[in-house]
């Protein structure tokens, strides 16, 4: 995240060199960067090479200088930053601050609903996973009835009836886990490039990133956590109905 | 010991499969119970595995009253008991020597030992050439023949046999009966339905005379 002071074009170094200790000094930023007036002017005929005899035929350099400031990306509680800037805006020589607290607020419970809503997504996955599975063995159960009922009448245990469903049932929660990393980084590697640069800013914001080994370990577990919940109920129940 | 007190089974009303059957089958007894179609010899067998539940009545086998037994400790009562299926119950998906092995499978038997014995069995009913063939491809004497096999390999204490030699040629069904004598010399209690008149006649000891569920007459020669 970042704010811009625009200075005065006469601003004395002294309080440049003030602005610039104050923000060395601030555990909220993370750097910082000062922009002359001719950098500016650069930036513009860069970015907007059609305007850049505009900028010429004025015959001085319409732009202040100014010290660009990224803050950290654990600062963005308002607060911190809110005080730091009304610090540097007191200083004289510094003429306008742009940056958008309001706006922070928004991006910040915009993260808070993508938060929510992949939980909530996840939620629903789990459970519709679990469904599904336990669905899956119920009908390799009733397909296999009469193996079963025979296999009961020569004495097996339950467990023994068991164990070959919920292993096949973990089985699939293995291979669900392993697709679903699959899908995760094709999906990191590939959505980049369709998106591509019109999102801007925001892929910047979204920062999109593959899940760490032990993020993905646990994936798996879960996938055959579920698995075994899910035939194992599914099995159960079939069993007591009998 | 099985003992059966006043057994009554009811499918549907108002007939009764079975009528107030007492009976009691000491330990080493070979008893055949007989009677015309429909007078309830499966339906007592199936009590004695309990594959289902009487209407009224108590069923003892070594002390213990089977009844009582929950659902899911049932498999103790049939590890005991070898079981020939009027329709034989093979699976029809696994070779002739997995449907013999499954018994001692879901006992945790080591694998050498089950292929000794299976063979052993196997040999005992002449089908040990066929081990590796599915039951698909016997006839239907010779997956009977595979049910027997099953049924003794465990060597259980009681065997129970519904109908065991009803697709046999009458030379086969005295040889699978001579096995079934062997099996009882060895201590095992005997129960075989049948109406085969010839094999009552050749091999009964004691007869059980069932007719419309009720116990007609025993008879003990």
């Amino acid at each position: 995240m970042q704010a811009v002071f625009f200075l005065n074009s006469d601003i004395s170094p002294k309080a440049r060199q003030e602005i610039e200790k104050k923000l060395a000094a601030s555990a909220t930023v993370k750097k910082f960067h000062y922009v002359s007036p001719e950098e500016a002017a650069a930036r513009f005929k860069d970015k907007f090479p059609e305007l850049s005899r505009v900028v010429d035929s004025l015959g001085f350099n319409p732009f202040p200088p100014s010290i660009e400031v990224t803050f950290s990306k654990k600062s963005l509680s308002s607060a911190q930053v809110e005080k730091l800037l009304s610090t540097i805006q007191s200083i004289p020589g510094v003429e306008e601050v742009q940056y958008n607290l309001e706006w922070v607020d928004r991006v910040q419970a915009f993260g808070r609903l993508i938060t929510a809503i992949g939980f909530f997504l996840g939620g629903i996955l789990i459970l519709a996973s679990f469904f599904i599975i336990s669905n899956v063995i119920k009908l390799n159960v009733l397909s296999r009835k009469d193996e079963i009922d025979i296999l009961r009448l020569v004495g097996a245990s339950n467990f023994f009836i068991r164990v070959p469903f919920v292993l096949e049932g973990m089985t699939l929660g293995l291979i669900g886990g392993l697709a679903s990393l699959l899908l995760l980084f094709l999906t990191i590697q590939l959505l980049p490039l369709y998106v591509g640069t019109s999102l801007g800013a925001l892929t910047e914001l979204i920062r999109f990133r593959y899940l760490t080994s032990s993020q993905s370990l646990l994936l798996v577990a879960s996938g055959i956590f579920i698995g075994f919940l899910g035939s194992l109920s599914s099995v159960s129940r079939l069993l007591r109905e009998e | 010991m099985i003992e059966l007190y006043r057994i009554w089974k009811q499918y549907q009303k108002p007939h009764w499969a079975l009528s107030d059957i007492t009976f009691k089958a000491e330990p080493g007894d070979f008893w055949f119970v007989t009677g015309p179609s429909g007078s309830g010899k499966t339906t007592l067998l199936k009590i004695i595995y309990r594959e289902i539940r009487p209407t009224s009545g108590q069923i003892i086998i070594n002390g213990r009253n089977i009844l009582r037994i929950p659902d899911h400790k049932i498999y103790q009562l049939r590890r005991r008991m070898g079981i020939v299926f009027q329709d034989f119950k093979l699976l029809f998906h696994k070779k002739v020597f997995d449907n013999v092995a499954v018994v001692l499978q879901v006992l945790g038997v080591a694998q050498k030992e089950i292929r000794r014995r299976v063979f052993q069995a196997l040999r005992m009913v002449n089908l040990h050439h066929k081990m590796w063939e599915y039951p698909s491809q016997l006839s239907y004497g010779e997956q009977q023949r595979v049910a027997i096999a099953r049924a003794v390999v465990n060597q259980p204490q009681i065997i129970l046999a519904d109908e065991p030699t009803g697709n046999l040629d009458p030379e086969l069904a005295f040889e699978i009966m001579s096995l079934f004598k062997e099996i009882n010399s060895q201590g095992a209690t005997v129960i075989i339905c049948t109406h085969d008149r010839e094999l009552i006649r050749h091999f009964g000891e004691k007869i059980l005379f069932l007719y419309k569920g009720k116990i007609l007459r025993k008879e003990i020669l």
